[in-house]
């Protein structure tokens, strides 16, 4: 992926660089609102992690300038302001996602990853397929390997969610903004709760899992069997 | 004692009263002297009128006979003077520039009514109206009309009034307001007493007003009020700052201990690993924490009252219980849900959510294992009434007033997950929907009891 990222915190910009390049991503960083138009506006980048705050400018004005120039690359934005009003501010303005300043990176990257692989895949698509999952919209139907599974609504609306980003980290924060609409992090095991419902009726009864945990950051939907 | 700002104070305020009272009180009295001056003029011209009328229709024989002139006296200086002085009148008649009659005098002449200013008495200046009436071509007379005796006593009245007044009533007003200043000063002294006394026991040490006047009373009531408001955010700081520092320093001391470890087991990768994990989950904790203070103060602000709008309640209230309920289940705890459909609600979808799975958090955490829980949503005339409760163990009465404080915890030791922020969070959220929130009396366990005014 080709990330441009706009942030002048310098220690922030060294460790989300570093971060990404670690996975083998292509980082261009700026630390000012002008230079990042240009950038943007010229380059080609699958996903600009954009700093709330920059020197001359709030980045919500930038964000609204570069959208409103037909800029359509997917925009996350990052903030220390932790309150649901800026967010929803930050979304208006055009910005894909949001996500709140101290966050760990293995969060940043899901978002981003998620952000990037959005785009060519169509929300409105009626069928997704992942491996041996299919989910019909229409019906609100799912199966495995052909079976019909009974899912409740939440964990339908988890599903779903992980069969739009599969391979991808889902971590606990994201399901908690796309499935229940939270912008507070109850300190609970809801969200554990349900996903384990979830690999209760569709994994346990076939040959492998295709929910894999991550440690400490959240869940994967996989394909494939893992090797081990 | 008055102080040099008091004097001051009123010197100021009884000279500027003092120049008040003087100008209008030397309106009065010269406005008074005009009138009556103008009077005796008018008088004085008609009476001239009246002589020269006499002299032309029945001679100069009928015009001594006016003036009670039995023969055709004629007066020194000194004699007219006096004759002005004790008659009041005096006339000089002459024909063909000799004097024929009266006074041959100096004093002042005018051709049409004039008043003068003489000094013909040691004590005071006497006015004087004088007039010359022309009779025909040969004769004329200088007539002289002395200020009527009432008139002059009130000159003379006024001149000694404002030559002792002055002096006299500034001095009186001076001790005046000082003894006013002086009377009203005594409670503020009083209140600027205690309230010293205050600052060296803010907590204990209240104002006291002795006099019955009900402002003073009104005062050291709004003060005393006042104080205890200040104790109350104080006492609240303080146990904060205790709440932050307890909270914090229990996951601080073991990330300092994971670094310590993390020496130790520089080489053992899996180990170190293991370290990492811990430390992150406990600043995890400590982030968790402040985003709840942060999160906190931005509820009580009220920033989220321009975002109300009016929504199902049941809807979401029927959507939060059906997602715990697995979660219930999975703790062993029986979970009842209880809904009227169609409850609306007036206020914020996100905050009202917040709510309920703060307390919905509380009841798992704190409720017995076996627990029996439920949430219950029925609507009253103009309110929304919830219900989240449990049927044990419950807060001890004495503790019951503390639930809603910030960085209250039933487990005093601090051993379960958590912050203490949970209830606080629930309180303001409350707050700002101007929505009633108590917990229950003599339940066997925790019964939140919450209503929500309608829209």
């Amino acid at each position: 992926m080709n990330i441009l990222l706009v942030e002048d915190d310098l220690d922030t910009a060294e460790f989300i660089s570093k971060g990404l390049q670690q996975h083998g991503e292509i980082v261009q960083h700026c630390d000012n609102a002008e230079q990042t138009m240009l950038l943007a506006s010229s380059s080609e980048f699958d996903v600009i992690i954009f700093d709330r705050l920059l020197p001359n400018m709030d980045g919500l004005d930038a964000v609204r300038i570069l959208r409103a120039s037909k800029v359509t690359i997917p925009i996350i934005m990052l903030t220390a302001l932790s309150d649901t009003s800026d967010r929803v501010a930050g979304l208006d303005a055009g910005a894909d996602d949001y996500l709140v300043k101290p966050f760990a990176f293995s969060e940043l990257y899901a978002r981003v990853k998620a952000l990037a692989r959005r785009q060519p895949l169509k929300e409105s698509s009626l069928e997704i397929c992942i491996g041996e999952l299919k989910l019909e919209r229409t019906t609100r139907q799912v199966f495995r390997a052909g079976k019909e599974i009974e899912l409740m609504p939440k964990e339908y609306q988890i599903l779903e969610f992980m069969m739009q980003n599969p391979e991808q980290l889902i971590t606990k924060t994201m399901l908690l903004e796309q499935v229940w609409g939270f912008s507070f992090d109850p300190k609970t095991s809801l969200v554990q709760t349900h996903v384990s419902r979830l690999r209760n009726k569709i994994d346990k009864p076939f040959a492998f899992d295709m929910i894999k945990t991550v440690r400490g950051c959240g869940y994967l939907l996989s394909r494939q069997q893992d090797d081990e | 004692m008055m102080n040099k700002h008091q004097i001051l104070q009123t010197l100021k305020l009884s000279t500027l009263s003092w120049c008040v009272l003087l100008i209008v009180l030397f309106t009065f009295i010269e406005t008074s002297l005009w009138l009556d001056k103008n009077e005796q003029k008018n008088e004085f011209t008609e009476y001239a009128e009246e002589i020269e009328h006499i002299y032309e229709e029945q001679g100069p024989r009928a015009l001594l006979k006016e003036l009670e002139l039995t023969h055709r006296p004629k007066w020194t200086d000194d004699e007219a003077k006096i004759h002005l002085l004790e008659e009041e009148w005096l006339v000089s008649g002459f024909r063909d520039g000799k004097l024929m009659l009266g006074a041959d005098t100096d004093l002042p002449t005018a051709d049409t009514p004039t008043w003068f200013t003489l000094n013909l008495e040691d004590d005071a200046p006497t006015q004087v109206l004088t007039t010359t009436l022309y009779f025909n071509e040969h004769a004329y007379a200088h007539f002289w009309q002395k200020q009527e005796e009432t008139q002059r006593l009130k000159g003379i009245f006024a001149y000694e009034l404002f030559a002792w007044f002055i002096p006299l009533s500034w001095l009186t007003l001076c001790i005046l307001f000082a003894f006013i200043t002086r009377r009203d000063s005594k409670p503020i002294q009083a209140i600027i007493g205690q309230l010293d006394a205050v600052a060296q026991a803010p907590d204990s040490a209240r104002i006291k007003v002795d006099t019955t006047d009900p402002q003073w009373q009104a005062l050291g009531q709004s003060i005393n009020t006042m104080l205890d408001e200040i104790v109350h955010l104080h006492n609240n700081m303080k146990t904060m700052s205790v709440g932050i520092a307890h909270d914090l320093k229990t996951p601080l001391s073991r990330v300092s201990n994971r670094l310590q470890s993390m020496y130790q087991d520089i080489d053992d990768a899996h180990a170190l690993h293991f370290h990492l994990e811990k430390a992150n989950q406990d600043l995890t904790h400590i982030i968790t924490t402040f985003n709840n203070l942060v999160r906190l103060n931005a509820i009580e602000s009220g920033k989220h009252i321009q975002g109300f709008s009016v929504f199902n309640l049941s809807e979401l209230v029927n959507e939060l219980a059906f997602s715990y309920q697995p979660v219930f289940e999975d703790s062993g705890r029986q979970f009842e849900i209880s809904v009227v459909p169609s409850v609306q609600c007036y206020g914020d979808r996100d905050l009202i959510s917040q709510l309920l799975c703060n307390l919905l958090e509380n009841a798992l955490e704190y409720a017995n294992n076996n627990a029996q829980v439920w949430i219950r949503l029925q609507s009253h005339t103009q309110s929304a009434l919830l219900q989240i409760g449990d049927d044990g163990p419950g807060i001890p009465d004495k503790d019951k007033h503390k639930v809603f404080d910030k960085f209250y915890r039933a487990d005093i030791s601090r051993s379960k997950p958590g912050n203490g922020l949970g209830l606080s969070i629930v309180k303001a959220i409350c707050d700002v929907h101007n929505a009633q929130i108590c917990l229950l009396d003599k339940q066997q366990g925790a019964v939140f009891n919450i209503e929500i005014p309608m829209p």
